[in-house]
């Protein structure tokens, strides 16, 4: 599964794909608060984070796909979300932010929204030397 | 008196702001993890480009004016050692991760050259890949397995977005 952002009319839409035979995989809240960014999803493909425009604001949506569920996260502090990483268990999402003239990133727990999209088959990495903080 | 405030009010004002507060109750808040992102503040001048892996946080972190990739262990909240992968005369550009933190895939501006390149962090190298046909790599996304790279390439004034299935 991928997911894209393609131009639909002049719109930056997020557009899910199978993989396998190349089709198009339908979203039930994705047609509308363009233009969509930095779309991500979790393991096996349940959720799909994108950064949307809601009237002058920009405004994190995770659609469940499973569920058909959507969820609106307005970011705190009534700021603007500019890229986001939604981790692959959906546990947590990664935001960046503007403050103060600086990119920021922030981190944000996802488990009393979501239910855990669980990795299967995942190897454990490999031990290596921790660096210093 | 505090009991007669609610009893003086009209009921059907009383039950609005009832439904008001279940309404404001059942909306969902992002709930900022305040530890991680204050290390997070505090450790760079800038941070962006997040990408993350179960228990990793792959970042473009602005050191006195200098941007590097970082990857840092959520679960001992610090950045670990990336030997070998940052360069003092490359520029990153984007940078993922896969989910158990072995694998990063990074666009990295080199003198006039963008290159698209694979770090095993175990190994501590560095392998550049190649393109099906020529463009230049821009932003790019590896899966949670780390077995498969999605790049945004420009070619000819497009964006296209490659595949690459990588060697397990």
């Amino acid at each position: 599964m991928l997911a894209v952002i393609v131009d639909q009319r002049g719109r930056p839409t997020v557009q899910l794909r199978d993989l396998r035979d190349g089709k198009i995989l339908p979203l039930r809240h994705f047609s509308r608060h363009q233009p969509h960014s930095s779309p991500s999803l979790s393991w096996n493909g349940r959720y799909l984070a994108v950064i949307t425009q809601k009237g002058n604001r920009r405004l994190t949506i995770i659609e469940d796909r499973l569920t058909g569920r959507i969820h609106p996260l307005p970011l705190p502090g009534g700021r603007d979300p500019v890229s986001l990483s939604l981790a692959p268990d959906a546990r947590q999402l990664a935001l960046q932010v503007a403050d103060q003239g600086h990119w920021r990133v922030e981190l944000f727990d996802l488990s009393q929204i979501l239910e855990p999209d669980p990795i299967r088959g995942l190897k454990r990495s490999t031990p290596t030397k921790e660096g210093r903080p | 008196m505090k009991d007669g405030l609610l009893r003086d009010l009209p009921s059907w004002l009383v039950i609005l702001l009832i439904c008001f507060g279940l309404v404001a109750c059942g909306r969902e808040t992002l709930r900022p993890l305040q530890s991680i992102n204050r290390s997070l503040l505090q450790s760079a001048s800038s941070r962006r480009q997040p990408a993350l892996g179960k228990r990793w946080l792959a970042t473009l972190a602005n050191h006195q004016g200098k941007e590097r990739i970082e990857l840092i262990d959520l679960r001992h909240r610090r950045p670990v050692l990336l030997p070998g992968l940052n360069r003092p005369d490359a520029q990153p550009i984007s940078v993922s991760v896969s989910a158990n933190g072995e694998r990063l895939a990074l666009v990295r501006q080199r003198d006039d050259q963008t290159e698209l390149l694979l770090y095993h962090r175990s190994m501590g190298t560095v392998h550049r890949l190649e393109l099906s046909a020529k463009g230049i790599p821009r932003h790019v996304i590896l899966d949670g397995s780390g077995r498969l790279l999605a790049v945004q390439v420009s070619r000819d004034g497009r964006w296209d977005v490659d595949l690459i299935r990588l060697p397990s």
